[in-house]
């Protein structure tokens, strides 16, 4: 074989990989890129200070969430409201290219005592990459904020990040009373079936301050 | 007005019933409970010994049981509890399995071809070329 034809195979190589890592990267390297490596490192402060789960803070004032910042995974997005889908399971945002998070309706606003629930896709259909895409990457620590409409933002540190099968959805842990504010966000995870996830991919945190 | 007094009535009735169900907890988590009856010590006790005629006594042990239940036990946080897990993804049916396809191939490939590049080289190094 000559040289030429094997400098050709080494170029098709690389070539071929860069495709490879195009398709999923590509959405990823734009956005959350810059804003991880900052937050990586106030996460890390955060959770080294504050014990998430030592902490309580005062509950705040009743207002509807409006936008939600994750930094550590590049999440900034406006929130839109949920209510129940036919069949009695919880509605979720539209599929739509650059989609939303959306706050469940009947669960308290961000800040106030009680489960506050909060959904977004991992995958939007042909649109690609859904606004909880990385979701699954947050650490315990990592900082949550939930702008409300009052101007208020209500600021949430991670306690778990769990992986949990659909058929064993953990209704009660999820939406069931807590005695301090409290924040759940919810998107899919794990193997795909079909069209869709067989898990959901569910975020625990509690509220560690507020501001305006 | 009779009902007005009937209803005062089942309301304090209500009210000692309710008062010696925490009395009875209270008498049987604290044992020396005979003792203190002599010395007439604090509210627990009481409201066992007379229960019937003394409706001040059941009224000071219900209300810490008042204060507690709203706290305790309010309406659910969440007004309605959504059933079933959230479907918060969606992989474009055909479309998108084809393109994880696609990128999985384009992987394997990169792969595939990337160690015949190596090999060959290496082949050619040994060969002395």
């Amino acid at each position: 074989m000559s040289r030429v034809s094997g400098r050709a195979l080494a170029g098709l190589a690389l070539a071929a990989l860069l495709v490879g890592c195009g398709g999923p990267g590509a959405t990823t390297g734009s956005a959350p890129g810059s804003s991880a490596s900052t937050s990586s490192s106030s996460s890390s402060s955060s959770s080294s200070s504050a014990p998430p789960a030592a902490k309580q803070v005062p509950a705040v004032g009743r207002s509807v969430p409006v936008a939600l910042r994750i930094p550590a995974v590049g999440v900034d997005t406006p929130v839109m409201k949920l209510g129940l889908a036919a069949g009695g399971t919880v509605q979720v945002p539209p599929i739509q290219a650059h989609d939303r998070a959306g706050w469940y309706e009947n669960s308290p606003t961000p800040g106030q005592t009680g489960p506050s629930v909060i959904l977004g896709h991992v995958t939007v259909g042909a649109y690609g990459d859904g606004v909880f895409r990385h979701l699954g990457q947050l650490r315990r620590g990592e900082r949550i904020e939930a702008r409300l409409e009052n101007g208020t933002t209500a600021v949430f540190t991670v306690t778990d990040v769990r992986t949990v099968a659909k058929a064993n959805f953990p209704t009660k842990e999820v939406y069931g009373n807590v005695d301090r504010p409290e924040l759940r966000l919810i998107t899919c995870g794990g193997e795909r079936t079909g069209d869709g996830y067989r898990d959901n991919v569910i975020v625990f945190a509690v509220l560690t301050g507020s501001g305006h | 007005m009779r009902r007005t007094g009937f209803s005062a009535m089942v309301i304090a009735a209500t009210a000692v019933l309710a008062g010696a169900v925490p009395a009875f907890a209270a008498g049987t988590s604290a044992t020396p409970s005979p003792a203190e009856r002599a010395t007439s010590a604090p509210s627990p006790v009481p409201t066992r010994t007379r229960p019937a005629g003394q409706e001040p006594s059941a009224v000071p042990t219900k209300r810490p049981a008042a204060t507690d239940a709203p706290t305790r036990v309010p309406r659910d946080q969440v007004s309605v509890v959504p059933s079933g897990a959230p479907d918060t993804g969606v992989t474009a049916g055909s479309d998108s399995s084809n393109t994880g396809t696609l990128i999985g191939g384009g992987a394997a490939a990169a792969v595939v071809v990337g160690g015949g590049a190596v090999f060959l080289l290496r082949r050619r190094q040994a060969n002395g070329e």
